[in-house]
Protein backbone atom coordinates (compact mmCIF):
# COMPACT_ATOMS: atom_id res chain seq x y z
CA UNK A 1 0.00 0.00 0.00
CA UNK A 2 1.42 3.52 -1.16
CA UNK A 3 2.09 6.30 1.56
CA UNK A 4 0.20 8.30 -0.50
CA UNK A 5 -3.15 6.93 0.60
CA UNK A 6 -6.17 9.68 0.16
CA UNK A 7 -8.25 9.05 3.15
CA UNK A 8 -11.57 10.68 4.80
CA UNK A 9 -9.48 12.60 7.52
CA UNK A 10 -7.49 14.26 4.23
CA UNK A 11 -10.96 15.55 3.59
CA UNK A 12 -12.06 16.68 7.10
CA UNK A 13 -8.66 18.50 7.69
CA UNK A 14 -9.10 20.40 4.10
CA UNK A 15 -12.51 21.45 5.09
CA UNK A 16 -12.03 22.23 8.83
CA UNK A 17 -8.89 24.49 7.61
CA UNK A 18 -11.05 26.09 5.44
CA UNK A 19 -13.82 27.13 7.96
CA UNK A 20 -11.53 28.50 10.41
CA UNK A 21 -10.28 31.03 7.75
CA UNK A 22 -13.47 31.99 6.88
CA UNK A 23 -12.74 30.78 3.02
CA UNK A 24 -15.30 28.74 0.80
CA UNK A 25 -13.88 25.17 1.01
CA UNK A 26 -12.76 22.98 -1.64
CA UNK A 27 -12.60 19.45 -0.56
CA UNK A 28 -9.28 17.83 -2.45
CA UNK A 29 -8.08 20.94 -3.50
CA UNK A 30 -4.72 21.44 -1.63
CA UNK A 31 -3.10 23.56 -4.57
CA UNK A 32 -2.51 27.59 -3.90
CA UNK A 33 -2.83 30.52 -6.14
CA UNK A 34 -1.24 29.59 -9.53
CA UNK A 35 -1.33 33.25 -10.86
CA UNK A 36 -3.58 32.15 -13.19
CA UNK A 37 -7.33 33.45 -12.94
CA UNK A 38 -10.93 32.29 -14.38
CA UNK A 39 -13.43 34.71 -15.09
CA UNK A 40 -17.23 33.24 -14.02
CA UNK A 41 -20.61 34.47 -15.07
CA UNK A 42 -23.07 33.57 -12.55
CA UNK A 43 -26.81 34.76 -13.66
CA UNK A 44 -29.86 34.03 -12.43
CA UNK A 45 -33.57 35.33 -13.16
CA UNK A 46 -36.45 34.42 -11.23
CA UNK A 47 -39.16 33.88 -14.39
CA UNK A 48 -36.58 31.87 -16.56
CA UNK A 49 -38.18 28.42 -15.47
CA UNK A 50 -41.91 27.58 -14.32
CA UNK A 51 -43.00 24.84 -11.46
CA UNK A 52 -43.50 22.57 -14.42
CA UNK A 53 -39.36 23.17 -15.30
CA UNK A 54 -41.33 25.10 -18.44
CA UNK A 55 -38.55 27.14 -20.35
CA UNK A 56 -39.02 30.44 -21.19
CA UNK A 57 -37.20 31.00 -24.30
CA UNK A 58 -37.04 35.19 -24.27
CA UNK A 59 -35.90 35.47 -21.00
CA UNK A 60 -32.74 32.28 -21.55
CA UNK A 61 -31.89 34.10 -24.35
CA UNK A 62 -31.30 37.31 -22.61
CA UNK A 63 -29.75 35.49 -19.87
CA UNK A 64 -27.28 34.01 -22.45
CA UNK A 65 -26.86 37.60 -24.16
CA UNK A 66 -26.21 39.37 -20.45
CA UNK A 67 -23.86 36.64 -19.70
CA UNK A 68 -22.19 36.73 -23.13
CA UNK A 69 -21.20 40.73 -22.77
CA UNK A 70 -20.22 40.35 -19.15
CA UNK A 71 -17.75 37.40 -19.73
CA UNK A 72 -16.43 39.32 -23.04
CA UNK A 73 -16.77 42.69 -20.89
CA UNK A 74 -18.11 43.96 -24.31
CA UNK A 75 -20.75 45.91 -25.47
CA UNK A 76 -23.27 44.07 -27.28
CA UNK A 77 -23.67 39.95 -27.35
CA UNK A 78 -23.07 39.92 -30.63
CA UNK A 79 -19.89 41.56 -30.24
CA UNK A 80 -19.34 38.98 -27.59
CA UNK A 81 -20.38 35.80 -30.16
CA UNK A 82 -17.58 36.92 -32.13
CA UNK A 83 -14.63 36.27 -30.17
CA UNK A 84 -16.25 33.39 -29.89
CA UNK A 85 -16.83 31.55 -33.53
CA UNK A 86 -15.81 33.07 -36.49
CA UNK A 87 -17.81 33.08 -39.69
CA UNK A 88 -15.28 30.09 -41.07
CA UNK A 89 -15.62 28.44 -38.02
CA UNK A 90 -16.77 24.43 -38.04
CA UNK A 91 -18.97 24.91 -34.45
CA UNK A 92 -20.13 21.62 -32.60
CA UNK A 93 -22.18 22.97 -29.65
CA UNK A 94 -21.40 19.26 -27.04
CA UNK A 95 -25.24 19.04 -25.62
CA UNK A 96 -26.59 16.81 -22.87
CA UNK A 97 -29.27 15.16 -23.95
CA UNK A 98 -30.45 12.67 -20.21
CA UNK A 99 -33.61 12.62 -20.65
CA UNK A 100 -34.90 13.58 -17.16
CA UNK A 101 -32.57 16.87 -17.12
CA UNK A 102 -31.38 17.80 -20.67
CA UNK A 103 -29.91 20.69 -21.82
CA UNK A 104 -33.20 22.60 -22.83
CA UNK A 105 -33.91 23.04 -26.65
CA UNK A 106 -34.70 26.82 -26.26
CA UNK A 107 -31.00 27.28 -25.36
CA UNK A 108 -29.70 25.17 -28.15
CA UNK A 109 -32.05 27.19 -30.94
CA UNK A 110 -31.09 30.32 -29.31
CA UNK A 111 -27.10 29.45 -29.16
CA UNK A 112 -27.13 28.27 -32.71
CA UNK A 113 -29.09 31.49 -33.49
CA UNK A 114 -25.76 33.67 -32.37
CA UNK A 115 -23.46 31.12 -33.66
CA UNK A 116 -25.18 31.73 -37.63
CA UNK A 117 -25.62 35.41 -36.88
CA UNK A 118 -21.85 35.63 -36.68
CA UNK A 119 -21.46 33.93 -39.99
CA UNK A 120 -21.11 30.46 -39.62
CA UNK A 121 -23.60 28.31 -42.21
CA UNK A 122 -25.94 26.10 -41.06
CA UNK A 123 -23.96 22.72 -43.04
CA UNK A 124 -20.92 23.72 -40.76
CA UNK A 125 -22.77 23.54 -37.34
CA UNK A 126 -24.04 20.47 -35.37
CA UNK A 127 -25.53 20.00 -31.81
CA UNK A 128 -24.74 16.17 -31.00
CA UNK A 129 -24.49 14.62 -27.76
CA UNK A 130 -23.75 10.71 -27.40
CA UNK A 131 -23.39 10.75 -31.38
CA UNK A 132 -20.16 13.03 -31.65
CA UNK A 133 -17.25 10.67 -32.53
CA UNK A 134 -19.41 9.95 -35.43
CA UNK A 135 -20.94 13.11 -36.34
CA UNK A 136 -19.23 14.57 -39.59
CA UNK A 137 -19.40 17.95 -38.17
CA UNK A 138 -17.92 17.33 -34.93
CA UNK A 139 -14.76 15.01 -36.71
CA UNK A 140 -13.39 18.48 -39.28
CA UNK A 141 -14.72 21.38 -35.85
CA UNK A 142 -12.64 24.12 -35.38
CA UNK A 143 -14.78 25.11 -31.95
CA UNK A 144 -16.68 23.47 -29.65
CA UNK A 145 -19.38 24.99 -27.77
CA UNK A 146 -19.55 22.49 -24.32
CA UNK A 147 -23.34 22.94 -22.49
CA UNK A 148 -25.14 20.63 -20.01
CA UNK A 149 -27.09 21.03 -17.13
CA UNK A 150 -25.32 20.25 -13.41
CA UNK A 151 -26.08 17.01 -11.25
CA UNK A 152 -25.41 14.64 -8.98
CA UNK A 153 -23.62 10.87 -10.42
CA UNK A 154 -23.55 7.55 -8.48
CA UNK A 155 -19.69 7.36 -9.85
CA UNK A 156 -18.04 10.38 -10.32
CA UNK A 157 -20.04 12.76 -7.72
CA UNK A 158 -20.80 15.25 -10.14
CA UNK A 159 -21.74 15.30 -14.12
CA UNK A 160 -20.62 18.82 -14.80
CA UNK A 161 -18.94 20.33 -18.07
CA UNK A 162 -16.00 18.64 -17.40
CA UNK A 163 -17.92 15.35 -17.61
CA UNK A 164 -19.53 15.99 -20.12
CA UNK A 165 -16.92 15.21 -23.08
CA UNK A 166 -16.54 11.76 -21.99
CA UNK A 167 -18.37 11.15 -25.08
CA UNK A 168 -15.14 12.29 -27.07
CA UNK A 169 -13.45 8.91 -25.81
CA UNK A 170 -14.44 5.99 -27.56
CA UNK A 171 -13.80 3.60 -24.66
CA UNK A 172 -15.28 6.23 -21.13
CA UNK A 173 -15.02 3.00 -19.10
CA UNK A 174 -11.55 3.84 -19.24
CA UNK A 175 -12.23 7.21 -17.09
CA UNK A 176 -14.30 5.43 -14.60
CA UNK A 177 -11.53 4.61 -12.31
CA UNK A 178 -11.30 6.65 -8.58
CA UNK A 179 -14.69 8.25 -9.37
CA UNK A 180 -13.58 9.35 -12.44
CA UNK A 181 -10.66 11.03 -11.21
CA UNK A 182 -8.86 11.91 -14.41
CA UNK A 183 -11.78 13.28 -16.61
CA UNK A 184 -9.80 16.36 -17.43
CA UNK A 185 -7.52 13.99 -19.87
CA UNK A 186 -10.53 13.57 -21.94
CA UNK A 187 -9.72 17.25 -22.52
CA UNK A 188 -6.58 16.76 -24.20
CA UNK A 189 -7.16 14.00 -26.80
CA UNK A 190 -7.11 14.90 -30.67
CA UNK A 191 -11.03 14.96 -30.96
CA UNK A 192 -10.98 17.54 -28.66
CA UNK A 193 -7.88 19.45 -27.53
CA UNK A 194 -7.63 23.25 -27.83
CA UNK A 195 -11.31 23.41 -29.79
CA UNK A 196 -13.46 24.33 -26.57
CA UNK A 197 -14.57 28.25 -27.14
CA UNK A 198 -17.33 28.53 -24.66
CA UNK A 199 -18.39 26.34 -21.51
CA UNK A 200 -22.30 27.06 -19.86
CA UNK A 201 -23.20 24.90 -16.91
CA UNK A 202 -26.85 24.84 -16.63
CA UNK A 203 -28.57 25.66 -13.33
CA UNK A 204 -31.92 25.77 -13.63
CA UNK A 205 -32.96 22.68 -11.79
CA UNK A 206 -29.77 21.30 -10.41
CA UNK A 207 -29.95 17.96 -9.13
CA UNK A 208 -28.01 18.01 -5.96
CA UNK A 209 -28.33 14.80 -4.61
CA UNK A 210 -29.22 10.84 -6.33
CA UNK A 211 -29.07 7.54 -4.94
CA UNK A 212 -28.05 4.32 -6.97
CA UNK A 213 -27.59 4.05 -10.68
CA UNK A 214 -31.12 5.27 -11.33
CA UNK A 215 -30.46 8.62 -10.10
CA UNK A 216 -32.91 10.82 -11.07
CA UNK A 217 -35.77 12.14 -8.30
CA UNK A 218 -37.00 15.16 -8.83
CA UNK A 219 -37.14 15.63 -4.86
CA UNK A 220 -33.28 16.02 -5.31
CA UNK A 221 -33.68 18.92 -7.51
CA UNK A 222 -34.60 22.78 -6.66
CA UNK A 223 -35.52 25.80 -8.79
CA UNK A 224 -32.53 27.64 -8.95
CA UNK A 225 -32.93 28.95 -12.19
CA UNK A 226 -29.38 29.93 -13.05
CA UNK A 227 -26.84 29.52 -15.28
CA UNK A 228 -22.43 29.48 -15.39
CA UNK A 229 -20.50 30.95 -18.55
CA UNK A 230 -16.77 30.63 -18.63
CA UNK A 231 -14.17 29.77 -20.91
CA UNK A 232 -12.75 27.43 -18.18
CA UNK A 233 -14.40 24.29 -17.65
CA UNK A 234 -12.92 23.23 -14.43
CA UNK A 235 -14.43 26.87 -13.05
CA UNK A 236 -17.72 26.36 -13.82
CA UNK A 237 -17.57 23.10 -12.20
CA UNK A 238 -15.63 24.32 -9.73
CA UNK A 239 -18.65 27.21 -8.94
CA UNK A 240 -21.58 24.73 -9.55
CA UNK A 241 -20.39 22.21 -7.26
CA UNK A 242 -19.99 24.59 -4.27
CA UNK A 243 -23.79 25.59 -4.90
CA UNK A 244 -24.85 22.10 -5.41
CA UNK A 245 -22.84 21.35 -1.97
CA UNK A 246 -24.78 24.28 -0.45
CA UNK A 247 -28.16 22.82 -1.09
CA UNK A 248 -27.46 19.65 0.37
CA UNK A 249 -26.35 21.47 3.83
CA UNK A 250 -30.14 23.28 3.54
CA UNK A 251 -31.70 19.75 2.40
CA UNK A 252 -30.01 17.62 4.94
CA UNK A 253 -29.89 19.90 8.19
CA UNK A 254 -26.08 19.14 8.07
CA UNK A 255 -23.27 19.47 5.78
CA UNK A 256 -23.34 16.66 3.86
CA UNK A 257 -20.55 15.69 1.50
CA UNK A 258 -20.96 14.38 -2.36
CA UNK A 259 -21.44 10.82 -2.08
CA UNK A 260 -18.74 9.80 -4.17
CA UNK A 261 -16.40 12.78 -3.11
CA UNK A 262 -15.76 14.99 -6.30
CA UNK A 263 -12.04 14.46 -6.78
CA UNK A 264 -12.03 15.48 -11.00
CA UNK A 265 -12.83 18.98 -10.48
CA UNK A 266 -9.85 19.44 -8.33
CA UNK A 267 -7.40 16.78 -10.21
CA UNK A 268 -8.55 18.81 -13.73
CA UNK A 269 -6.32 21.93 -12.77
CA UNK A 270 -3.68 19.73 -10.49
CA UNK A 271 -2.71 16.59 -12.39
CA UNK A 272 -4.38 17.96 -16.00
CA UNK A 273 -4.00 21.92 -16.70
CA UNK A 274 -6.93 22.10 -18.26
CA UNK A 275 -8.40 24.89 -16.14
CA UNK A 276 -8.85 26.66 -12.51
CA UNK A 277 -10.73 24.62 -9.55
CA UNK A 278 -9.09 26.88 -6.79
CA UNK A 279 -11.72 29.27 -5.92
CA UNK A 280 -9.07 31.63 -4.47
CA UNK A 281 -8.37 32.07 -8.22
CA UNK A 282 -12.18 32.27 -9.83
CA UNK A 283 -13.52 35.82 -10.07
CA UNK A 284 -17.24 35.05 -10.10
CA UNK A 285 -19.54 37.33 -11.11
CA UNK A 286 -22.98 37.40 -9.97
CA UNK A 287 -25.95 38.68 -12.48
CA UNK A 288 -29.52 39.12 -12.13
CA UNK A 289 -31.57 37.39 -9.13
CA UNK A 290 -29.95 37.27 -5.81
CA UNK A 291 -31.86 35.41 -3.72
CA UNK A 292 -30.77 32.33 -1.82
CA UNK A 293 -27.75 31.78 -5.02
CA UNK A 294 -26.10 29.82 -2.03
CA UNK A 295 -22.71 31.38 -2.95
CA UNK B 1 -35.19 -6.77 5.97
CA UNK B 2 -37.14 -9.68 5.38
CA UNK B 3 -38.52 -11.33 8.19
CA UNK B 4 -36.79 -15.08 8.03
CA UNK B 5 -32.67 -14.31 7.39
CA UNK B 6 -31.72 -16.95 4.98
CA UNK B 7 -28.33 -17.10 5.53
CA UNK B 8 -25.99 -17.49 2.98
CA UNK B 9 -22.08 -18.95 3.62
CA UNK B 10 -19.23 -16.37 1.99
CA UNK B 11 -17.72 -18.35 -0.26
CA UNK B 12 -19.88 -18.61 -3.17
CA UNK B 13 -18.95 -19.92 -6.92
CA UNK B 14 -20.58 -17.93 -9.72
CA UNK B 15 -23.55 -19.57 -11.65
CA UNK B 16 -24.06 -19.50 -15.54
CA UNK B 17 -24.89 -16.30 -17.16
CA UNK B 18 -28.73 -16.50 -17.80
CA UNK B 19 -29.87 -16.69 -20.95
CA UNK B 20 -31.63 -14.13 -23.22
CA UNK B 21 -34.41 -16.59 -23.74
CA UNK B 22 -34.58 -17.49 -20.03
CA UNK B 23 -34.68 -13.49 -18.89
CA UNK B 24 -37.03 -12.55 -21.48
CA UNK B 25 -39.62 -15.24 -19.84
CA UNK B 26 -39.44 -13.30 -17.31
CA UNK B 27 -41.88 -10.18 -19.28
CA UNK B 28 -45.06 -9.84 -19.48
CA UNK B 29 -46.41 -9.33 -22.89
CA UNK B 30 -48.68 -6.69 -21.65
CA UNK B 31 -50.15 -5.19 -18.68
CA UNK B 32 -53.48 -3.55 -19.32
CA UNK B 33 -52.74 -1.36 -22.80
CA UNK B 34 -48.91 -1.69 -22.02
CA UNK B 35 -47.23 -3.63 -25.08
CA UNK B 36 -43.87 -4.49 -26.19
CA UNK B 37 -42.59 -1.16 -28.08
CA UNK B 38 -39.94 -3.35 -29.50
CA UNK B 39 -37.53 -6.16 -29.34
CA UNK B 40 -35.58 -6.58 -26.25
CA UNK B 41 -32.37 -5.61 -25.93
CA UNK B 42 -29.46 -7.70 -24.10
CA UNK B 43 -25.84 -6.55 -22.63
CA UNK B 44 -23.76 -8.70 -21.68
CA UNK B 45 -20.91 -7.83 -18.85
CA UNK B 46 -19.06 -4.81 -19.84
CA UNK B 47 -21.91 -4.16 -22.96
CA UNK B 48 -23.84 -2.48 -20.00
CA UNK B 49 -21.43 1.07 -20.88
CA UNK B 50 -23.31 0.86 -24.71
CA UNK B 51 -26.86 1.35 -22.03
CA UNK B 52 -25.56 3.54 -19.11
CA UNK B 53 -22.39 5.30 -18.47
CA UNK B 54 -20.80 5.79 -15.49
CA UNK B 55 -23.99 3.58 -13.64
CA UNK B 56 -22.86 0.58 -15.12
CA UNK B 57 -19.85 0.37 -12.65
CA UNK B 58 -22.03 -0.23 -9.84
CA UNK B 59 -23.72 -3.28 -11.77
CA UNK B 60 -20.21 -4.39 -12.50
CA UNK B 61 -18.95 -4.09 -8.76
CA UNK B 62 -21.99 -6.44 -7.57
CA UNK B 63 -21.08 -8.97 -10.18
CA UNK B 64 -23.25 -8.19 -13.11
CA UNK B 65 -23.69 -10.92 -15.63
CA UNK B 66 -26.57 -9.23 -17.95
CA UNK B 67 -29.32 -7.21 -18.21
CA UNK B 68 -32.35 -7.49 -20.33
CA UNK B 69 -33.78 -4.05 -21.29
CA UNK B 70 -37.85 -4.34 -22.26
CA UNK B 71 -39.82 -0.93 -23.44
CA UNK B 72 -43.87 -1.03 -23.18
CA UNK B 73 -46.03 1.66 -25.24
CA UNK B 74 -49.38 2.49 -24.46
CA UNK B 75 -51.04 5.00 -27.14
CA UNK B 76 -52.15 7.81 -24.64
CA UNK B 77 -49.62 6.90 -21.65
CA UNK B 78 -45.79 7.14 -19.97
CA UNK B 79 -43.73 4.45 -21.41
CA UNK B 80 -42.74 1.63 -19.49
CA UNK B 81 -39.24 0.81 -19.05
CA UNK B 82 -38.52 -2.66 -17.81
CA UNK B 83 -34.75 -3.55 -16.97
CA UNK B 84 -33.90 -6.66 -15.63
CA UNK B 85 -30.41 -7.53 -13.96
CA UNK B 86 -28.84 -11.17 -13.88
CA UNK B 87 -26.90 -10.26 -11.34
CA UNK B 88 -25.05 -14.25 -10.93
CA UNK B 89 -26.15 -14.70 -7.58
CA UNK B 90 -28.00 -13.61 -5.06
CA UNK B 91 -25.67 -11.86 -2.71
CA UNK B 92 -24.99 -9.96 -6.00
CA UNK B 93 -28.84 -8.99 -6.62
CA UNK B 94 -28.98 -8.16 -2.93
CA UNK B 95 -26.30 -6.10 -2.99
CA UNK B 96 -27.91 -4.03 -5.75
CA UNK B 97 -31.10 -3.47 -4.34
CA UNK B 98 -29.48 -2.54 -1.08
CA UNK B 99 -27.34 0.10 -2.72
CA UNK B 100 -29.95 2.38 -3.19
CA UNK B 101 -32.43 1.43 -1.03
CA UNK B 102 -33.74 4.20 1.29
CA UNK B 103 -35.64 6.17 -1.65
CA UNK B 104 -38.79 5.72 -1.02
CA UNK B 105 -41.13 3.50 0.84
CA UNK B 106 -41.52 -0.40 0.70
CA UNK B 107 -43.91 -2.47 -1.67
CA UNK B 108 -44.07 -5.63 -1.06
CA UNK B 109 -42.69 -7.08 -4.61
CA UNK B 110 -39.57 -9.71 -4.84
CA UNK B 111 -37.99 -9.87 -1.78
CA UNK B 112 -37.33 -7.02 -0.75
CA UNK B 113 -39.06 -4.14 -3.19
CA UNK B 114 -39.36 0.18 -2.72
CA UNK B 115 -41.60 2.58 -5.33
CA UNK B 116 -40.86 6.27 -5.26
CA UNK B 117 -41.49 8.78 -8.14
CA UNK B 118 -42.34 6.54 -11.12
CA UNK B 119 -39.11 3.49 -10.03
CA UNK B 120 -39.80 0.34 -8.34
CA UNK B 121 -36.93 -1.76 -7.29
CA UNK B 122 -36.92 -4.94 -6.21
CA UNK B 123 -34.84 -8.15 -5.68
CA UNK B 124 -35.53 -11.81 -6.26
CA UNK B 125 -32.70 -14.22 -6.37
CA UNK B 126 -30.55 -13.84 -8.75
CA UNK B 127 -32.08 -11.17 -10.14
CA UNK B 128 -32.57 -7.58 -9.72
CA UNK B 129 -35.13 -5.71 -11.22
CA UNK B 130 -36.26 -1.83 -12.00
CA UNK B 131 -39.58 -1.00 -13.82
CA UNK B 132 -40.04 2.95 -14.41
CA UNK B 133 -41.87 5.85 -16.11
CA UNK B 134 -41.02 9.25 -16.19
CA UNK B 135 -43.72 11.18 -15.19
CA UNK B 136 -45.65 9.12 -12.52
CA UNK B 137 -49.31 9.31 -13.10
CA UNK B 138 -51.97 6.38 -11.01
CA UNK B 139 -53.03 4.66 -13.93
CA UNK B 140 -49.24 4.49 -15.14
CA UNK B 141 -48.17 3.48 -11.42
CA UNK B 142 -50.38 0.51 -11.00
CA UNK B 143 -49.70 -0.56 -14.27
CA UNK B 144 -45.86 -0.19 -12.89
CA UNK B 145 -46.77 -2.08 -9.89
CA UNK B 146 -48.31 -4.95 -11.78
CA UNK B 147 -45.66 -5.08 -14.52
CA UNK B 148 -43.21 -5.81 -11.60
CA UNK B 149 -45.59 -8.19 -9.44
CA UNK B 150 -45.87 -10.32 -12.63
CA UNK B 151 -42.21 -10.36 -12.83
CA UNK B 152 -41.63 -11.73 -9.79
CA UNK B 153 -43.94 -14.02 -9.76
CA UNK B 154 -41.74 -15.46 -12.69
CA UNK B 155 -39.04 -15.79 -11.04
CA UNK B 156 -39.31 -19.21 -9.28
CA UNK B 157 -36.33 -18.98 -7.27
CA UNK B 158 -35.31 -16.71 -3.87
CA UNK B 159 -32.25 -15.74 -2.96
CA UNK B 160 -30.39 -16.05 0.64
CA UNK B 161 -29.70 -12.92 2.54
CA UNK B 162 -25.91 -12.78 3.12
CA UNK B 163 -24.96 -13.98 6.92
CA UNK B 164 -23.04 -11.52 7.73
CA UNK B 165 -25.88 -9.58 8.87
CA UNK B 166 -26.94 -11.84 11.26
CA UNK B 167 -24.09 -10.38 13.52
CA UNK B 168 -25.77 -6.87 12.98
CA UNK B 169 -27.50 -5.04 16.47
CA UNK B 170 -30.97 -5.55 14.86
CA UNK B 171 -32.92 -2.51 15.79
CA UNK B 172 -30.59 -0.54 16.56
CA UNK B 173 -29.60 0.89 13.09
CA UNK B 174 -31.98 2.68 10.59
CA UNK B 175 -32.79 -0.37 8.18
CA UNK B 176 -33.05 2.04 5.09
CA UNK B 177 -29.60 2.79 5.71
CA UNK B 178 -28.14 -1.04 5.33
CA UNK B 179 -25.61 -1.19 2.40
CA UNK B 180 -24.85 -4.95 1.58
CA UNK B 181 -20.91 -4.76 -0.89
CA UNK B 182 -18.22 -6.55 -1.18
CA UNK B 183 -16.17 -4.03 -3.33
CA UNK B 184 -14.15 -0.61 -2.17
CA UNK B 185 -16.02 1.31 -4.77
CA UNK B 186 -19.20 1.11 -3.29
CA UNK B 187 -18.16 1.51 0.34
CA UNK B 188 -16.76 4.73 -0.89
CA UNK B 189 -20.25 5.69 -2.53
CA UNK B 190 -21.40 5.30 0.73
CA UNK B 191 -18.84 6.58 3.26
CA UNK B 192 -15.60 7.31 1.59
CA UNK B 193 -12.78 5.95 3.86
CA UNK B 194 -9.85 6.25 1.43
CA UNK B 195 -8.56 6.20 -2.23
CA UNK B 196 -6.90 2.77 -1.81
CA UNK B 197 -8.90 -0.40 0.01
CA UNK B 198 -7.37 -0.50 3.20
CA UNK B 199 -10.11 -2.85 4.14
CA UNK B 200 -8.88 -5.37 1.32
CA UNK B 201 -12.49 -5.87 0.01
CA UNK B 202 -12.77 -8.35 -2.63
CA UNK B 203 -14.74 -11.10 -4.01
CA UNK B 204 -13.69 -13.16 -0.68
CA UNK B 205 -15.38 -10.82 1.61
CA UNK B 206 -18.70 -9.93 2.98
CA UNK B 207 -19.41 -6.24 4.14
CA UNK B 208 -22.27 -4.41 5.45
CA UNK B 209 -22.35 -0.67 6.43
CA UNK B 210 -25.06 1.03 8.11
CA UNK B 211 -26.05 4.03 10.67
CA UNK B 212 -26.75 3.89 13.50
CA UNK B 213 -30.22 5.40 15.14
CA UNK B 214 -29.14 6.64 18.53
CA UNK B 215 -26.30 8.89 17.44
CA UNK B 216 -25.94 8.88 13.44
CA UNK B 217 -22.46 6.53 13.49
CA UNK B 218 -21.81 4.62 11.01
CA UNK B 219 -21.02 0.88 11.85
CA UNK B 220 -19.36 -1.37 9.20
CA UNK B 221 -18.65 -5.09 9.88
CA UNK B 222 -16.26 -6.91 6.97
CA UNK B 223 -15.98 -10.95 7.16
CA UNK B 224 -12.81 -12.22 5.60
CA UNK B 225 -12.43 -15.69 4.35
CA UNK B 226 -9.57 -16.34 6.66
CA UNK B 227 -8.66 -14.37 10.39
CA UNK B 228 -4.69 -13.69 8.69
CA UNK B 229 -6.66 -11.72 5.99
CA UNK B 230 -8.71 -10.11 8.59
CA UNK B 231 -5.48 -9.20 10.35
CA UNK B 232 -3.32 -8.00 7.62
CA UNK B 233 -6.75 -5.62 6.72
CA UNK B 234 -6.36 -4.21 10.31
CA UNK B 235 -3.18 -3.22 9.96
CA UNK B 236 -2.90 -1.51 6.89
CA UNK B 237 -6.17 0.33 7.89
CA UNK B 238 -4.54 1.26 11.12
CA UNK B 239 -1.46 2.33 9.61
CA UNK B 240 -3.20 4.56 7.32
CA UNK B 241 -6.19 6.06 8.91
CA UNK B 242 -5.23 5.98 12.57
CA UNK B 243 -1.52 6.22 12.34
CA UNK B 244 -1.07 8.60 15.84
CA UNK B 245 -3.84 5.78 17.32
CA UNK B 246 -0.24 3.56 17.53
CA UNK B 247 -2.25 0.07 17.23
CA UNK B 248 -4.99 0.93 19.86
CA UNK B 249 -7.82 0.97 17.11
CA UNK B 250 -9.64 3.93 18.22
CA UNK B 251 -8.76 7.60 17.28
CA UNK B 252 -10.62 10.86 17.87
CA UNK B 253 -10.27 12.91 13.98
CA UNK B 254 -10.18 15.79 12.36
CA UNK B 255 -14.32 16.56 13.48
CA UNK B 256 -13.96 16.17 16.56
CA UNK B 257 -15.71 12.37 16.59
CA UNK B 258 -14.29 9.00 16.81
CA UNK B 259 -13.60 6.29 14.72
CA UNK B 260 -12.48 2.88 15.86
CA UNK B 261 -11.60 -0.56 14.66
CA UNK B 262 -11.52 -4.13 16.30
CA UNK B 263 -10.93 -7.43 14.59
CA UNK B 264 -12.52 -10.22 16.12
CA UNK B 265 -12.08 -13.75 14.58
CA UNK B 266 -12.01 -13.56 10.66
CA UNK B 267 -14.06 -10.16 10.93
CA UNK B 268 -13.48 -6.78 11.60
CA UNK B 269 -15.68 -4.35 13.02
CA UNK B 270 -15.40 -0.26 12.10
CA UNK B 271 -16.78 2.62 13.39
CA UNK B 272 -16.95 6.23 12.10
CA UNK B 273 -18.40 10.03 13.76
CA UNK B 274 -19.27 8.45 17.05
CA UNK B 275 -19.69 10.98 19.12
CA UNK B 276 -17.28 10.05 22.56
CA UNK B 277 -14.83 7.39 22.54
CA UNK B 278 -16.98 5.52 24.83
CA UNK B 279 -20.08 5.06 22.36
CA UNK B 280 -17.60 4.13 19.50
CA UNK B 281 -16.05 1.28 22.23
CA UNK B 282 -19.18 0.53 23.19
CA UNK B 283 -20.65 -0.25 19.72
CA UNK B 284 -17.47 -1.97 18.95
CA UNK B 285 -18.58 -4.09 22.11
CA UNK B 286 -22.00 -5.12 20.77
CA UNK B 287 -20.70 -6.44 17.84
CA UNK B 288 -17.75 -8.49 19.21
CA UNK B 289 -20.67 -10.11 21.76
CA UNK B 290 -22.79 -11.27 18.88
CA UNK B 291 -19.37 -12.74 16.80
CA UNK B 292 -18.38 -15.11 19.93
Amino acid sequence: MSDSTMTRRDFLRTTTAAAVVGTVAMPLFAGQSSGKKAKVILIRHQNVVDNDWKVDKAIIAQMLDDAMVSLFDVKSAEEAWKKVVKPGDVVGIKTNVWRYLRTPLELEEEMKRRIMAVGVEEKNMSIDDRGVLSNPVFARATAVINVRPMRAHNWSGVGGCLKNYIMFTPSPPDYHPDSCVDLGAIWKLPAIAGKTRLNILLMLTPQFHCMGPHHFDKEYTWLYKGMLVSTDPVAVDAVGLKIIEAQRAIYFKEPTPMRPPVRHIAAAEEKHGVGIANPKNIDLVKLGWKEESLI
Amino acid sequence: MGSILLLLPLMMTPSDTLTQAVLQKLLPTSVHEWNFAEPSRVYTGREIFKYMDGAGEVYLAYGFQRLLVQRYVHPNQEEILVEIFDMGLPRNAYGAFTNMQGRGPAVEIGQNGEYKSGLLTFWKGRHFVCVMIDRENDDAKRAVLEMGAMISEAIKEEGAIPGILQYLPIGEFSPESLRYFFRNEILNIHFYVADKNLFHLGDKTDAVLVRMKSNRSYLMLVQYDRSGNAQAAYEDFSTHYMPEAHGSGIVQTESGKWSACRKERNFLTAVFDAPTQSEAQKLLDTVQRRLR
